[in-house]
């Protein structure tokens, strides 16, 4: 890789206005994405800004729910005893990400940030719309095994592959981001967006923001909830499809239900007409199966990936089944 | 150790390197510093098939630290490679590929240039400078389309084999056809391929190569830059895994050969991971087809068993796929046909278990169903179709405990206790399932040197120019020489990995044992021998009834020798040489390679799974393994058990995950990183029982052993498909067996 | 290439004169020096300058030994410990963090030395496999792999060491699943894992001092 320059800041100002002179520049945390796709040539910052020595590695309790640094690392939030008490769906959703190792490394803002797995788009003697706008999408009609099911279009049928960001999407998260006019926040259902015609963009954040943290509501899924993630290997290893299930109970009836599902979309793909048709009605494998439908409307597979039609729907029922116990 | 072994602490050792590897004190071949070593980067070309039209290195030439870049246009003419490459008469198919000598693209990923700088940083930045333009022409990597339109090589390796009558299958009473799919597999050892090359001037150079043969890497050098063998030395501590990756001497470390001496400095090259998928070979992908039949009571009446695999364009590679079927059951009936498509894509290679493995696999989940179709069990079906004899060639076995292995595994994992109907058992949301499935791997033994040494203060020195990839080969032969010698393993030193050694057997096909365990047999017998020749007059050793002692008169224990019929007189190895006021004792002792005569010879490994899937989501959990394996007299048990596990765990990769991808659009990998190309973790592998039936073969060796090296891989996968079957009525008939595939 | 002035060192004011730009010329240079081997020698001592403007300092403490030195920044962790410390015990098995043989502990955590860049550790205190051992006396963590044959090639084990010691410290040994799952970020291609697992069981329950 080329010889970055490379600065460390440690204030949000000064990050902010450091990324601001440098325009190729990139903000560097745990490096576990970056590194790895400079390595691949995939992207090269004329400069790298550490940001690691920013104060954002709280994880606090706030009168409305939970507030996460972006600088904690995804261990730390993992072990953290309220996480594992109030939000234990994030708990497993973290534990069923990367190795111990990458855990150990990565943080909040980074994992929000990780760019896609696609083969295409790590491979730059491939076409790929994504790195290189107009090459083509190689997936689309290549080896799409991985790929999009829901909301892909013809530029680009890449999957978003983060576990914890599709706990986040599903507990309602925001992101809070800070920037040259201020700060702002953002649900973190919109935040990532699909590709359409600009693949390239993974996200709103816009140009010279930063990620300051995550705030989760208070909620009560805490006994019923799972964390399904199947892969081709029993650990350290990309989801084919994953399902984030909280339910909170009355008696056998779901008074309240999130769901969102990994490996299926340029982002955590929350299930809302599935968590509709859910609220209210009795916990049975039937009615699961019927949610499940509902969730897969609009599928659309590419070939390599069509079992995902299948197993989508099995592991949304299997996910709910987990939860309701 | 533990439990494992705990009745006899005397059947194995520890590893002698041990205390080298948990201290990464181990040297690998990146690993050796010299002042102003300098950096190689190699790049690979992005397309599969073509030509260069042009190169551009200035930009890379002038990047910071860079002091050569190699390519085809720079490249000096190699006196080994002037000859071979463009000889007409040759089909290209055999011609090989020598790199830089041309500008012709023969695979995705082949080297065109070879950058090189004084800091590794700097090599990588250059590399990416380099800018290639290409002509490119229509590539051909997909089998399948091969075989619909392409042209099969012909010659010897693919004469059909026809015993008795041919397809004598179609006539049976109970009969099955299936095909069976196995995907491209490569060798992944963790150790990424490496070489460090110190030239002395230009016609002496010593490397410290990853390899698995000393002697063929030292030729190879010498033919390519025409020099004398004394000035080429190799050496080898240490090899971080390899399965058959590092038999061959690479185009990429002749790459690094060329650099090093075109600059005159001491050079290291290490490649990508993303290269270990294109320059070191891997398991050429096959479409089997088995149709077999049986009597209604279970006699094997006619096995067809028909492989197509792949090679490169331009170096024709085959294995023995389809040999196990014409002599692992008694069948009178056997036909084998073998293809292999020449395709535009890298040289596939040896990998654990060459041939054998990917045949077994389609041959013994085929006995499966047809044990299923017959309604026996499959046990009971390969018994009823035991091979006493080796019917391919009418010889006996040198051994065979196949049925001891049998017993003991079906036994141990409680076969008979499971209900034999599929998708019967089930715990909770998981299937249960149990399958079974036999491997086979020639037993042989090949040359090999060993040097000893035995010094006054009782330290034997053992050399011989092998090198070692894991199994633990100073170890077994330290622990076998401690045996025959009667000496503490501490007192014991192997050395090897150094051509300048004399010469061992090449570490692979599960011969090393064998072959260089004969020659460390032979050399502390006759070394006893000479022991006993220094003291036979010694009056230590006189009594009323003996004068001169004889070889037979005495014990070899502990360092000492020990009068048989009196073990109050004896006196020590150290203490013989310093008596009769010798230095060291000396002796240069070989094995003889090929003693088989009028024998068969072959190891066997029976596989017993019990896995588990998940109705709903398609998740296979491998629950437990029971390995039963007749390798002959076990040499040291403990690395042996590891030997056996390691396959297996090498075998769940292979059943459950492994499958190298290429794009056939471009001809290009799309998998080629440990992230996308699966290998079994920590998770993945459940406890690991190996069983030994330990009866040494009579035949084959002094010491016994068989090899065991790729028979724990043989026949794994089958188990495994077979269980898949067991639990859930599915037969996938294709590797690997992934969620998608049950779902 | 940008002209900005560059700003590096450990807090946000240290100014230097952009590298990009001396570079520029630099290369300008070398680029006129095709054929003259005068030319060239003055492009050669231009880069020793060069490189000089290139690096950035660093200290970091590694096996208990600080360090104070200059490195550029693109260096990974790895590759410092192996290529500019000859600290080899650390493997490189694929670079990109998804085989774990770059296993070191940075402040005490578990990390994949290929995947961060030395100059991120500033500060910081490194342990690798060389750093564990008092002496000759092994740590008992190298002793349980001995014991338990917990390798064969013996190049993933410096990594799994590293990653097994770190396994118990967090809390992450209490049973053999567990062992399993919080192991499974460092590969063993040799298979290894089931003796690898008995061995952390072993000290797990030996109650060392890790």
């Amino acid at each position: 890789m080329i010889n970055f320059e490379y600065t460390r800041v440690s204030s949000v100002k000064a990050a902010i206005d450091v990324l601001a002179k440098n325009p190729t520049g990139s903000f560097i945390a745990g490096g576990t994405n970056l590194i790895d796709l400079m390595k691949r040539g995939v992207t090269a910052p004329s400069r790298l800004i550490d940001i690691n020595n920013l104060p954002l590695k709280q994880i606090e309790e706030t009168k409305t729910g939970l507030s996460i640094g972006a600088l904690v690392i995804n261990s730390d939030v993992e072990e953290n005893d309220i996480v594992q008490k109030k939000y234990p769906l994030l708990a497993m959703a973290l534990k069923a990400g990367a190795s111990a190792q990458l855990r150990n490394m990565a943080t909040v803002g980074g994992n929000i940030m990780q760019r896609t797995r696609c083969t295409y788009f790590h491979d730059t003697a491939m076409p790929c719309n994504k790195r290189e706008p107009g090459s083509g999408c190689g997936a689309l009609q290549g080896y799409n095994r991985m790929h999009a099911i829901f909301g892909a279009s013809d530029k680009c049928i890449a999957v978003h592959p983060s576990d914890m960001c599709i706990a986040l999407a599903a507990l309602d998260a925001t992101v809070h981001i800070s920037g040259p006019k201020g700060e702002r926040k953002i649900l973190f259902t919109n935040f990532h967006r699909l590709p359409g015609d600009t693949p390239g963009k993974d996200n709103t954040l816009l140009k010279g923001e930063i990620i300051a943290g995550v705030t989760i509501p208070e909620n009560n899924f805490i006994k019923n909830i799972y964390y399904l993630k199947i892969r081709d290997r029993a650990s350290y290893a990309f989801a084919l499809v994953s399902v984030a299930a909280a339910l909170e109970l009355s008696g056998e009836t779901v008074k309240n239900v999130r769901l969102a599902m990994g490996g299926v979309a340029h982002k955590p793909w929350r299930l809302t007409e599935a968590e509709k048709f859910l609220t209210g009605k009795r916990v049975s494998k039937e009615t699961f199966i019927q949610a499940a439908e509902i969730a897969m409307k609009g599928a659309k597979a590419y070939g390599h990936n069509n079992f995902k039609l299948k197993m989508a729907p099995a592991a949304i029922v299997e996910a709910l089944m987990k939860a309701a116990g | 150790m533990d439990k494992k072994f705990s009745t006899n602490a005397l059947h194995f050792i520890d590893r002698v390197d041990g205390v080298q590897k948990v201290t990464g004190a181990a040297k690998y071949s990146a690993e050796y510093d010299f002042p102003g070593l300098v950096y190689a980067v190699l790049t690979g070309s992005t397309i599969a098939k073509g030509s260069i039209v042009d190169m551009d290195t200035k930009a890379a030439e002038n990047a910071p630290g860079v002091l050569a870049v190699v390519t085809h246009l720079n490249s000096p003419e190699l006196p080994g490679y002037k000859k071979t490459a463009i000889q007409a008469n040759v089909p290209e198919t055999k011609r090989g590929y020598h790199v830089f000598t041309d500008n012709i693209i023969r695979f995705n990923g082949q080297p065109v240039a070879l950058t090189i700088a004084n800091t590794y940083e700097r090599a990588v930045y250059a590399a990416s400078l380099v800018k290639t333009k290409y002509k490119e022409e229509e590539h051909q990597t997909d089998l399948d389309a091969a075989i619909k339109n392409g042209k099969a090589l012909e010659g010897n390796p693919y004469k059909d084999y026809v015993r008795g009558e041919p397809d004598a299958w179609k006539n049976s009473e109970v009969k099955i056809e299936a095909e069976y799919r196995m995907p491209l597999e490569v060798h992944n050892p963790m150790e990424i391929h490496a070489i460090t090359v110190v030239w002395e001037g230009e016609e002496k150079v010593t490397v410290y190569e990853k390899t698995q043969t000393l002697k063929t890497t030292q030729q190879n050098i010498m033919r390519a830059f025409g020099l004398k063998e004394e000035n080429v030395r190799v050496i080898t501590q240490f090899v971080g895994g390899a399965f058959g990756s590092a038999f061959n001497t690479w185009p990429h470390s002749m790459a690094a050969l060329i650099g090093a001496r075109k600059i005159g400095k001491p050079l290291k090259l290490m490649l990508a991971r993303s290269q270990m998928f294109t320059l070191v070979g891997y398991r050429p992908q096959a479409i089997q087809k088995i149709n077999m039949g049986a009597t209604k009571d279970g006699k094997l009446t006619g096995i067809t068993h028909e492989a197509t695999a792949m090679t490169s364009s331009y170096q024709e590679f085959t294995e023995g796929i389809v040999n196990a079927s014409r002599s692992l059951y008694t069948c009178p009936n056997v036909t084998t046909r073998y293809k292999v498509y020449p395709l535009d894509l890298s040289q596939p290679t040896w990998m654990r278990g060459p041939g054998e493995t990917t045949g077994a696999y389609a041959l013994e989940s085929a006995m499966d169903e047809l044990a299923d179709a017959l309604h026996l069990d499959p046990i009971e079906f390969r018994l009823r179709n035991y091979a006493e004899t080796d019917l391919e060639n009418n010889k006996p076995y040198s051994s065979k405990f196949l049925k001891e292995a049998y017993q003991l595994g079906a036994e141990k994992i409680k076969w008979q206790d499971r209900n034999p109907e599929p998708r019967s058992m089930k715990e909770g949301d998981w299937m249960i399932g149990y399958g079974t499935g036999t491997g086979t791997f020639g037993a042989w033994r090949g040359d090999a040197k060993v040097a000893a040494r035995l010094l006054p203060d009782g330290t034997l020195i053992l050399q011989s120019g092998v090198t070692d990839m894991g199994p633990g080969t100073a170890t077994a032969m330290t622990k076998l020489a401690s045996d025959i010698f009667g000496i503490s393993p501490r007192n014991i030193k192997f050395e090897m990995g150094d051509s300048n050694l004399p010469p061992g057997p090449f570490q692979g096909g599960s011969g090393t044992t064998s072959s260089l365990g004969t020659a460390v047999h032979n050399v502390c017998v006759n070394m006893k021998k000479k022991l006993a020749d220094l003291i036979k007059d010694n009056s230590i050793f006189h009594t009323e009834i003996v004068h001169t002692v004889k070889p037979e008169d005495l014990l070899f224990e502990d360092g000492y020798m020990i009068l048989a019929s009196d073990h109050s007189k004896k006196i020590s190895y150290g203490d013989a040489l310093k008596d009769a006021g010798m230095k060291q004792l000396e002796l240069l002792e070989s094995s003889d390679g090929n003693p088989m005569n009028g024998y068969s010879a072959f190891s066997y490994a029976v596989h017993f799974v019990k896995l588990m899937v998940h109705a709903a989501t398609g998740v296979i959990k491998i629950a437990r393994v029971v390995s039963a394996v007749d390798a002959g007299k076990i040499v040291n048990e403990s690395t042996a058990e590891s030997q056996i596990i390691g396959a297996v765990v090498g075998g769940i990769g292979m059943s459950l995950m492994e499958e190298g991808v290429v794009d056939h659009r471009y001809g290009r990998w799309v998998n080629n990183n440990f992230a996308d190309y699966h290998v079994a973790v920590q998770a993945d592998v459940p406890h690991i029982e190996v069983l030994f039936v330990n009866k040494p073969d009579p035949i084959l060796n002094p010491i016994g052993s068989k090899g065991m090296g790729e028979v724990g891989l043989v026949g794994f996968a089958a188990a495994v498909s077979n269980a898949v079957y067991h639990a859930t009525g599915k037969r996938i008939r294709e590797l690997p067996i992934t969620p998608d595939k049950l779902i | 290439m940008s002209k900005e002035k560059i700003i590096h060192c450990k807090n946000d004011s240290c100014l230097h004169e952009g590298r990009r730009d001396f570079l520029k010329k630099s290369s300008a240079l070398a680029a006129l020096a095709v054929a003259s081997p005068a030319i060239l020698k003055a492009a050669e001592d231009d880069e020793k300058i060069a490189a000089w403007f290139e690096k950035i300092p660093l200290q970091i403490e590694v096996n208990g030994i600080a360090h104070n030195l200059n490195v550029e920044p693109r260096v990974t962790l790895l590759d410092f410990l192996r290529e500019y410390l000859h600290l080899t015990g650390t493997k490189k098995g694929c670079d990109h963090g998804q085989c774990g043989a770059c296993t070191v502990h940075a402040d005490g955590k578990r990390i994949n030395s290929c995947l961060s860049l030395a100059v991120m550790n500033e500060g910081k205190k490194i342990t690798t496999i060389e750093g564990i051992a008092k002496g000759d006396k092994l740590h008992p963590m190298q002793e349980a792999f001995i014991r338990h044959d917990g390798f064969q090639c013996g190049y993933c084990t410096p990594g799994q060491i590293m990653s097994a010691i770190a396994c118990i410290k967090e809390g992450h040994a209490n049973n053999e699943d567990e062992v399993r799952e919080f192991m499974s970020g460092n590969i063993c291609r040799c298979g290894a894992y089931p003796n690898i697992a008995d061995a952390i069981i072993e000290v797990k329950n030996g109650g060392y001092e890790l």
